[in-house]
């Protein structure tokens, strides 16, 4: 038998303990997390295809829905993930493949956020006539799903087209400066006509109806809570979003498109001289990124049932781009991982260790190796380690570009494509 | 005539690299072009290729003006180039280097790339198998999977000329293809040159310093010094030019190498 024989045997069974875990003991939320680095390591080890496909099948449509209904913040931070995974791959193509650095990104997620949030709900009211809204969830979401899409894609043209053709720093600095002004403008065009609500942000925004979730769950036999059905929906929801996305992605890195990017990000010069459009590939990129920010917009704002400026920030750019860093640029895998890691970071494990802490403090307890003597009760309160996310955070950061500058999953250029199709089939 | 240039003229602030340079290549021809560094050679293959816009002149190539077109829309029209420094891709394969310079050969949509149509079957197909010939060709086939970045020096400076020629160019610009060569190694790239101006029927404009593999490879040579064109001719012509041999010596070589030869 060889390696990749045992490992294909081997990796359902760590998959079924993994969830196993997850499932006796649904409430340690934090078991999540060997699940998700099963299921990661899953695209990254030699694996018979049955053995990958079957085993992170069983998770997503299995494991995860179960456990999830048995505590449903578990669909809350895989919806989470999924939608930062999302972000993650669309500024994966901009800044890991394309080379092009984007500090404004969140705009684009808040332009597929208000897109839904105006018409989905009753301030679409304020400046047109009639009382249309909100309009339904059904068949109206889907749509404005697709219409984030366009409108974030088009929106990624508009500012495309000026900004890139800078490079660097210069890019950096307009980007950041333009998805500035999306949310300024987010925030301040709520006179002379109310678009956007201010500060005070648009809700509720309509969901999509969960009926037929329940219907089909009644059938078998389950009775389901309607707060649950709606968990379970946007988690089906991200995870095919988020799925479509990767196998997007996935096809265009391997296409002239993808391979326009990267020649782009490794010499301009050498790129245009082999006939590549310099700025019409560049803002391709620009377009591409930014509609996959859209449709998570959308889908955001249906599932917070609340928009504000507030979550367009900065820091949101700065998040995702650390994530895409943290991944390793132009890798897929690592777009992934790296939203994986940070939302989980931040949503999960640093509340724990603050948890912890305070468990330990409050009992008194007392370390003792011989040496060194700790009462934990002396522990100042200070020290909560949700509070120093951002410390921590950049520790990792400085960590990561001493160490591991490519990222945790470097990119690699595919392999075994040239073999397929020496062989004749296209892959 | 092939590629014209006419009085093309390239300034960088008070320094004037290009300065009112005219050459007639013709079809087929090896045409080099030589200079003491500095001369301004780069900036003319620069000023041909659209990297740099002349500040004026003309150039016309198979009849149509090139001069100020983008370097994309240049290479589409058949003028593909090495670079002095080695431009390659590094963090792409050396199957991906020269898939790139197909791009323009394929012409498949973003979205049938996004769904697999057989439109992007077909052409993907196509232009992989002709970027496996050309890699065969130049013997890389064991190679192509490996990053560019990965390869032996020489072995880059050969893959610039098969990215370009994956271009399928009609003009094609080696800028100092030999530097950092031995003699022996010199030798073969001069035959090798010769040899794809054949199979790929090339007109061939060459910027080198190895006299030897200028003047035995070259049909015409033209002279550069200071941005200007102080000779034009063939080899010989050009070695017994008093002007050249100043240019490159100093005025006081003049008698000592007229008197050698």
């Amino acid at each position: 038998m060889n390696r990749a024989s045992v490992q294909s045997f081997l990796y359902p069974l760590l998959t079924l303990a993994s969830v196993g875990l997850l499932w006796i003991f649904p409430d340690t939320t934090i078991l999540l997390v060997p699940v998700l680095g099963i299921l990661f390591a899953g695209t990254l080890i030699r694996l018979h295809r049955w053995s990958r496909w079957s085993s992170m099948a069983f998770v997503l449509l299995i494991g995860i829905p179960v456990a999830g209904l048995e505590n449903s913040f578990l669909f809350e931070l895989f919806i989470q993930i999924g939608i930062y995974a999302a972000l993650a791959l669309g500024l994966n193509i901009v800044v890991g493949m394309a080379g092009l650095l984007d500090l404004g990104y969140a705009a684009f997620f808040a332009i597929g956020a208000y897109t839904w949030a105006i018409f989905g709900s009753p301030q679409a009211n304020q400046f047109i006539e009639g009382g249309h809204f909100p309009l339904p969830g059904w068949p109206y979401f889907y749509l404005f799903m697709a219409l984030a899409v366009i409108t974030a894609a088009l929106v990624g043209v508009l500012i495309g087209l000026p900004a890139l053709r800078l490079r660097g720093d210069y890019l950096a600095i307009v980007t950041l400066g333009l998805g500035e002004v999306v949310r300024v403008l987010a925030n301040n065009l709520d006179h002379p006509v109310n678009i956007t609500n201010g500060p005070k942000g648009i809700s509720p925004v309509e969901r999509p109806p969960v009926d037929w979730i329940l219907a089909i769950t009644d059938r078998l036999g389950l009775t389901l809570q309607t707060n649950h059905a709606v968990a379970l929906f946007f988690y089906g929801l991200v995870l095919v979003v988020m799925l479509a996305i990767v196998l997007i992605n996935r096809r265009l890195d391997r296409s002239r498109f993808g391979r326009a990017w990267v020649a782009i990000r490794e010499d301009e010069i050498a790129a245009r001289s082999m006939g590549i459009p310099l700025l019409r590939t560049k803002v391709l990129a620009f377009a591409t990124g930014a509609a996959f920010s859209g449709v998570m917009g959308a889908i955001f704002s249906a599932k917070q049932l609340f928009v504000s400026p507030e979550s367009f920030t900065l820091l949101q750019s700065i998040t995702i781009l650390a994530m895409v860093i943290l991944g390793g640029m132009g890798s897929i895998q690592g777009a992934l991982l790296g939203a994986a890691a940070v939302t989980l970071l931040n949503i999960e494990v640093l509340k724990s260790l603050s948890e912890g802490l305070n468990h330990l403090r409050q009992t008194g307890f007392v370390l003792d190796l011989g040496f060194i003597k700790y009462n934990f009760a002396n522990l100042s309160s200070q020290l909560e380690p949700a509070k120093y996310e951002r410390m921590i955070f950049g520790l990792i950061m400085v960590l990561m570009m001493i160490f591991r500058p490519a990222g945790l999953i470097p990119e690699t250029r595919h392999k075994l494509e040239l073999e397929a199709r020496r062989k004749g089939k296209a892959s | 005539m092939s590629l014209v240039i006419r009085d093309i003229t390239k300034r960088f602030g008070g320094l004037v690299a290009v300065d009112g340079v005219n050459l007639e290549v013709q079809r087929g021809e090896i045409f080099s072009v030589i200079g003491p560094n500095g001369a301004g050679k780069t900036s003319l293959f620069n000023v041909l290729t659209g990297v740099y816009r002349p500040d004026c002149g003309t150039i016309t190539w198979e009849g149509r003006r090139i001069s100020r077109l983008a370097p994309e829309s240049i290479a589409r029209r058949g003028v593909a180039r090495t670079f002095q420094n080695i431009r390659l891709f590094g963090a792409m394969t050396v199957f991906e280097n020269v898939l790139v310079a197909q791009h323009s050969h394929a012409s498949y949509s973003y979205l049938d790339a996004m769904f697999r149509t057989r439109r992007f079957h077909r052409q993907e197909h196509r232009i992989a198998r002709k970027v496996m010939d050309l890699l065969d060709y130049f013997g890389f086939a064991e190679k192509a999977e490996e990053l560019a970045r990965n390869l032996p020096y020489g072995d880059q400076r050969r893959l610039e000329i098969a990215r370009a020629l994956a271009l399928e160019p009609r003009l094609l610009l080696l800028d100092e293809p030999a530097a950092g060569m031995n003699p022996k190694e010199t030798d073969v790239l001069r035959d090798f040159i010769r040899t794809i101006r054949d199979d790929f029927s090339l007109t061939i404009l060459l910027i080198e310093h190895h006299m030897n593999m200028v003047m035995s490879l070259s049909d015409r040579v033209a002279v550069l010094d200071y941005g200007r064109k102080i000779a034009e001719g063939q080899p010989a012509e050009i070695r017994r030019n008093p002007a050249v041999i100043e240019a490159y010596l100093g005025a006081s070589a003049i008698g000592a190498v007229t008197t050698d030869a």
